[in-house]
């Protein structure tokens, strides 16, 4: 893959902070479901981190979702937290709600695919039954938006879209920057030869571990934003299981062994999905996504963006 | 430097590994030898920490290590090579020793590393996919290559010399030799081949249904008529 110049970068980032507001700012409904699938394409990145690096399939980052969401809007409600404060809060009871289920990091494939799943209902179960915190399934409403800051309101469509888009980058960095390091190195290694790993000094569990915190913590932060965004919390919807399977139809659309993929994959899979399927087939339009993504699951298991990668060096080889 | 206490392994009514004890010294050579199923590589994995032994205490470099998970061992200086090569898959074979001179030594020394991989003849190869571009000789070459990056002071050679021809293992042999003057690194290696135990190992220790039955020179051991049965099948007159 030849790597995009800096260049590019700065054009990228020009674009979505500056262009993107500027062209499409007017539209709400448009702006709302570009922060709905950056919140997916976050939670996507999340997901795919654990798989790709930890080797984890997950069925329960609606649990990590949903806890952030919980811990964030509580923490500013019930202890007057700020709101960007409360987000971090949220990232962090996720991270330790992802220890809870650290012993069975022991687990492989299916196993740990189907334990990650039925634990992710103890959370919901709990947000619905601690009512004198959580409200019950009556839920939480008036959590607090986000702030205005230097005469700029962070609660508008614009302003979230400027807060879910940097969460998203920064979480991609990390991504980019776990990937390169020797802990990325040594995470690739263990995918084929866990064994092999571990008799070179690799203390692989502890390794996994901190791949799932570090996804947790992340989902945490996006279910955390989602909150402020909405303003409204209750346990259906906060751990619901769309937090889970969205984001895995998302990174695998894209191709979850890259990072961009998952966010390619999101943007492409909710905002096709919500603007052309929908207006197609008002209800029952996920018929069609389905569809899409056995289509891609037989063709291109790696996802959309490695073909799409190669067609477009082929191009710039044909050119030169 | 070693030191094996009545080790016991069993895998429910089998007992692979019965009572063995087991003292080797620093720096030294020593063959395990013994017939198929006799319990030699369960007896690595009891020493490297794949499996752990029922009863019976593993003594490495002063520590009872027989309950420490096997990263910790790799790290306090025990090696070891896989009968199956185990390359990391996916990593250049330069990344192979990387991932181990990182995790298992502590630190990366890149000098070192070439030093490693010019030893072991894969220095031509280093930036190769570790999983795809390698020879039978030159993955078993990258096994004790990627165990040698760990700094260890004993390496566990698991039928390191299996399946090569006799050329390739001669040279395999005169390699192993100058891994143990060079890095002054111990060899324990299980062999079934005895012109290569003979030339390598002035001690052999022979084990048949899991229980140690002669240990002694190769000369020795050889001559000894129960190990002669054990492989046999039959005693001799």
């Amino acid at each position: 893959m030849t790597r995009p110049s800096r260049f590019a970068w700065v054009l990228l980032l020009a674009g979505l902070y500056v262009g993107v507001p500027q062209v499409f700012g007017g539209d709400l409904y448009l702006m709302s479901n570009i922060v709905a699938a950056l919140t997916i394409g976050g939670i996507a990145l999340s997901w795919s981190l654990l798989g790709n690096l930890g080797g984890m399939v997950s069925f329960g980052h609606a649990a990590f979702v949903g806890v952030g969401a919980y811990v964030s809007a509580l923490a500013v409600m019930k202890l007057g937290a700020p709101v960007f404060a409360g987000m971090i809060l949220g990232g962090i009871g996720a991270a330790l709600a992802s220890i809870l289920i650290a012993p069975a990091l022991r687990l492989r494939g299916p196993y740990f695919a189907l334990s990650i799943l039925a634990y992710a209902h103890i959370f919901k179960i709990i947000a619905t039954e601690w009512k004198s915190l959580t409200n019950g399934s009556g839920g939480l409403s008036s959590i607090p938006r986000f702030p205005e800051w230097a005469g700029f309101d962070f609660g508008s469509k614009t302003g979230s879209y400027f807060i879910v888009l940097t969460l998203v980058l920064l979480f991609a960095g990390i991504y980019h920057l776990v990937r390169r390091s020797d802990y990325g190195l040594a995470l690739r290694a263990m995918h084929d030869s866990e064994a092999a790993t571990r008799v070179v000094g690799v203390n692989s569990l502890l390794l996994k571990a901190l791949m799932l915190l570090l996804s947790a913590f992340m989902a945490g932060v996006m279910g955390a934003f989602n909150a402020h965004y909405i303003n409204f919390l209750e346990p259906d919807y906060a751990f619901s299981t769309l937090w889970t399977t969205l984001p895995i139809v998302a990174a695998i659309f894209g191709g979850y062994r890259t990072i961009a993929g998952p966010l390619v994959g999101a943007m492409g899979v909710y905002l096709v999905d919500q603007l052309v399927f929908k207006s197609l087939i008002p209800s029952g339009h996920q018929v069609i996504l389905g569809a899409l993504l056995i289509g891609m699951i037989l063709w291109s298991p790696g996802g959309l963006l490695p073909p799409l990668i190669r067609l477009f060096n082929r191009r710039a080889h044909a050119q030169a | 430097m070693l030191k094996l206490d009545a080790v016991t392994v069993r895998f429910g009514g089998l007992t692979a590994v019965n009572a063995v004890s087991l003292d080797m010294p620093a720096a030294g050579i020593l063959g395990l030898v013994g017939p198929n199923g006799a319990g030699k590589t369960t007896l690595f994995n009891a020493i490297s920490g794949l499996v752990k032994p029922g009863t019976g205490a593993i003594r490495f470099a002063g520590n009872d290590i027989s309950r420490w998970p096997q990263y910790r061992r790799a790290r306090a200086g025990l090696g070891r090579t896989f009968q199956i090569p185990q390359p990391l898959a996916q990593l250049t074979v330069r990344e192979n020793l990387l991932v181990a001179q990182r995790f298992g030594a502590g630190a990366v020394d890149r000098q070192r590393l070439d030093e490693i991989l010019a030893l072991v003849n894969l220095l031509a190869k280093a930036d190769c996919d570790a999983a795809t571009a390698l020879s039978l000789s030159e993955l078993k070459a990258l096994e004790v290559a990627k165990a040698l990056a760990t700094d260890p002071q004993l390496l566990l050679l698991d039928e390191v010399l299996a399946g090569m021809e006799s050329e390739s293992k001669r040279a395999f042999r005169g390699m192993l030799q100058q891994v143990h003057e060079r890095f002054r690194v111990g060899l324990l290696i299980i062999e079934h081949d005895i012109e290569t135990i003979s030339a390598l190992c002035p001690r052999v220790v022979v084990l048949n249904f899991g229980e140690v039955i002669a240990d002694g020179a190769p000369g020795q051991v050889f001559r000894d008529p129960r190990v002669i049965e054990s492989y046999t099948g039959q005693a001799t007159a």
